[in-house]
């Protein structure tokens, strides 16, 4: 599970307040970091649709935070040093075992071979 | 080698080949049909390919096999692949499998080939046929109009009125309709009675409505006409007319052809009624109140090969039976505008008397927790139990689709909610996908290919609102089993998009034969590609073939397997199969929205614990694997503009594109 696709996921717990259940919570015991090839125009592109402070929140308690700013800087688009840092962060870092905490009912989803399971019981939705 | 030495390899291969077929026709028939063939000679002899259910009509038939000799009977029943003959004597017999089996023959109605494989049989034993009676209520009179007062009337339709409706309707390949007297409305299947059409009915009926008052037909002076027109392969989906709507008695004028209604009652039982043209069907009581009627949508009907019987309930003679081909045929149905709530003495299905419209017939079943249960038994387990095997048959993206795909923006976020092996995963490198399936095994198999995926159910996905430029739903929705679930999993899609983001949903239809072209499911696989030789190449024996959708797979997977069998070994069917859901023969047309459709597993399963055992048949053929299980997968199949009514009732989303892909209903829908 990429950090860009963890900035999509929410909880959908039974119960849960509006906007409650992101962003969730990881907890890693397996991470993961591969070389993708970097595309300026790619990563420009995806900023806008990503949570800036969740994306911050995730990266930090992954301890891969590098030297990311935690505010989004004004005219990032043509800025490749800062695009690369945001590469890395979104494409780069994966977290292949673990979990995910729903912040609002505590709700654990395990990740397991990179790759989530938000099935909920019957109870739950 | 010398040329004679070579022929006599070549001819010792085909021959081969031959025995192969015909053997694997024979266990065919005994594990589907329990029909045991027998070595030796007899009068009887079973055509396999040579059936109303592969397209074979009686009178083609019938004509090969009486020369051979003399046919005391010939047995065609409905829906099946093949057929029975009984000669006067063995020697006929055995002059026919000589000339018969092997035999390739071009379909009268369809140009198709076929290949025929005949073993002999023992004694083949039909049920005496009881005729069956129409519903109760339900009466037909023929001839109610002459030739020419049927041509006055076609002649006076002016379909030209109302050209935006009409095109969209010929665009969407609808039956055409048109009302007088009143408007009949399809969102609630109701009638506007505030709102009268001016006009009334249709001076060229007001003689034939006279003549049906006379002669005691209907007892009121009609004041709603709807006539439609059904091209071949146009249908109408089973339904009650609304009970609020109208009175009792509804009559229904065929012109033009003639064709093949289907009626249901809420047990189970279906009568099939035809409907000769420039005849009256009088529909009252249970007929009108508790059974539904419809006309599946396809080209041929199964009818009587005599002339008895030529109006009435289609009896499963099947010594009587052949295929017709349908014409264009136009309805005139009368109706009276019920002005005081329904009191008829079937509540169940009365909307007056439940308090609510209901739009459909009863479905089979109601609650949420039933729904669940049935896609829990008959989808998510079976899909992560055949998940190794069906990822490999899942290699071959459809164009359109690829299509769709590669016109997306560059850096476009992008759901495929039932990704399945992650087929349309790696599509287009510029996008960011994210794929999400229930079944854990195939999002594994995603994982595998390195695609970002999840594990979730379709109707509540764990994505936020409004975050993805775009989603795809292949060939997913028509898993669920209700209408406000399958509904609810589009809602889901909308939910997903922001404003201006756009959704390809893709279900599975019921018309498999669509503007004079077969789906690929239904099409004969040639052997061909350098593939192995065994290759099914017939139509009905790609019953064996149970991967639609996917081109590509089928030749190389689509190897010797069984017919789905109650008494198979293992798979599913050690469950009681829900017996309100009928069984899909492979590769053959649908005859029912909601089916069970058999997947015949290759390979071994994904559960642990459980151990397929192949038994190898002797080297040199690669014969069946005797007991490879079959699983039963719930599917409710889409009829024509089923899937865009639904979509219409979503005000968040409109409908950008609607079209047919090989075999399935799809939409592009836009968020608004």
């Amino acid at each position: 599970m990429k950090l860009l696709t963890h900035n999509m996921l929410t909880s959908h717990v039974r119960g849960v307040r509006p906007g409650g259940g992101f962003p969730l919570r990881i907890q890693a015991t397996e991470v993961k970091v591969n070389n993708v090839d970097f595309n300026q125009e790619f990563v420009a592109r995806m900023i806008p649709k990503v949570e800036w402070g969740a994306l911050v929140e995730a990266a930090e308690s992954l301890g891969h935070l590098s030297d990311l700013p935690h505010e989004l800087p004004p005219e990032y688009e043509n800025n490749e040093d800062f695009l690369r840092k945001v590469h890395h962060v979104l494409l780069e870092v994966e977290v292949m075992e673990g979990i995910l905490k729903c912040p609002d009912s505590g709700r654990e989803f395990p990740i397991t071979k990179g790759i989530p399971n938000m099935l909920l019981s019957e109870e739950e939705t | 080698m010398d040329s004679t030495g070579q022929n006599n390899l070549k001819r010792n291969k085909s021959e081969k080949k031959l025995l192969r077929k015909q053997i694997k026709a024979r266990n065919t028939l005994m594990r589907h049909e329990g029909i045991e063939c027998v070595s030796h000679t007899t009068q009887n002899l079973v055509v396999a390919n040579g059936g109303l259910g592969n397209g074979v009509n009686r009178h083609q038939l019938l004509r090969l096999v009486e020369e051979c000799g003399l046919v005391e009977a010939l047995l065609m029943p409905p829906n099946k692949p093949y057929s029975v003959v009984k000669y006067g004597s063995t020697e006929e017999a055995k002059k026919a499998y000589d000339t018969l089996n092997g035999k390739e023959i071009t379909l009268e109605d369809s140009d198709q080939n076929v290949t025929l494989y005949v073993n002999f049989v023992e004694k083949v034993h039909w049920e005496d046929i009881i005729p069956i009676s129409l519903p109760p209520g339900l009466m037909m009179v023929e001839e109610l109009v002459s030739p020419e007062e049927e041509q006055k009337m076609l002649e006076s339709i002016d379909w030209t009125e109302n050209e935006v409706i009409q095109n969209a309707q010929k665009s969407l390949k609808h039956r055409r309709v048109k009302h007088f007297g009143y408007e009949f409305r399809y969102d609630n299947n109701n009638v506007d009675k505030d709102k009268p059409l001016p006009g009334g009915l249709p001076e060229i009926c007001s003689m034939l409505l006279e003549k049906c008052l006379k002669q005691g037909y209907i007892k009121h002076k009609p004041d709603q006409l709807t006539i439609n027109q059904y091209e071949p392969g146009q249908g109408i989906p089973p339904h009650i007319d609304t009970h609020s709507a109208f009175e009792d008695e509804i009559i229904s004028l065929s012109l033009g052809a003639e064709i093949v209604m289907d009626f249901k009652h809420p047990d189970g039982r279906t009568v099939a009624v035809m409907l000769p043209e420039r005849s009256l069907l009088v529909m009252t009581g249970e007929s009108r109140y508790l059974w539904t009627h419809g006309i599946t949508p396809r080209k041929f009907d199964i009818v009587h090969a005599s002339e008895r019987q030529k109006v009435g309930s289609v009896t499963p003679d099947v010594g009587d039976l052949t295929l017709n081909r349908r014409g264009t045929r136009t309805s005139f149905t009368f109706r009276k505008v019920r002005r005081s709530p329904c009191n008829c003495t079937y509540p169940s299905v009365c909307d007056s008397q439940q308090g609510r419209q209901r739009e459909e017939a009863p479905s089979f079943h109601d609650s949420e927790t039933e729904a669940s249960k049935l896609e829990q038994e008959y989808v998510h387990k079976v899909y992560e139990e055949i998940a190794t095997h069906f990822s490999s048959t899942r290699h071959s993206p459809w164009p359109q689709i690829v299509e769709f795909l590669r016109t997306l923006p560059k850096g476009s976020m992008v759901a495929d909610v039932g990704c399945g092996n992650g087929k349309y995963l790696g599509i287009n490198k510029d996008l960011y996908m994210i794929g999400c399936d229930h079944s854990q095994n195939l999002v594994d198999i995603c994982g595998e290919k390195k695609f970002q995926a999840f594990v979730c159910d379709a109707l509540s996905v764990p994505v936020r609102n409004s975050s993805c430029d775009a989603c795809i739903s292949i060939a997913v929705i028509h898993h669920f089993s209700t209408a406000e679930r399958r509904l609810a999993a589009v809602r889901e899609l909308a939910r997903l998009l922001r404003p201006g983001g756009k959704a390809l949903i893709y279900v599975w239809a019921m018309e498999q034969e669509y503007n004079k072209q077969k789906s690929k499911y239904l099409k004969e696989k040639r052997a061909s590609k350098g593939k192995e030789e065994e290759i099914n190449t017939d139509v009905a024996w790609g019953l064996f073939c149970d991967q639609m959708h996917d081109n590509g797979s089928q030749d190389s997977a689509c190897s010797d397997r069984v017919l789905n069998d109650s008494k198979d070994k293992g798979g599913n069917a050690k469950q009681v199969i829900n017996s309100k859901l009928p069984v899909h023969t492979n590769r053959t047309s649908f005859h029912s929205q909601d089916v069970l459709v058999p997947w015949h597993l290759k390979g071994g399963t994904n559960k642990k614990g459980e151990c397929v055992k192949a038994l190898q048949l002797p080297a040199g053929s690669k014969e069946l694997q005797e007991f490879s299980p079959v699983f039963h997968r719930y599917y409710h199949v889409f009829c024509e503009g089923e899937l865009e009514a639904a979509c219409k009732t979503l005000d968040c989303i409109r409908i950008q594109k609607s079209y047919y892909d090989q075999g399935n209903w799809c939409v592009v829908l836009e968020k608004q």
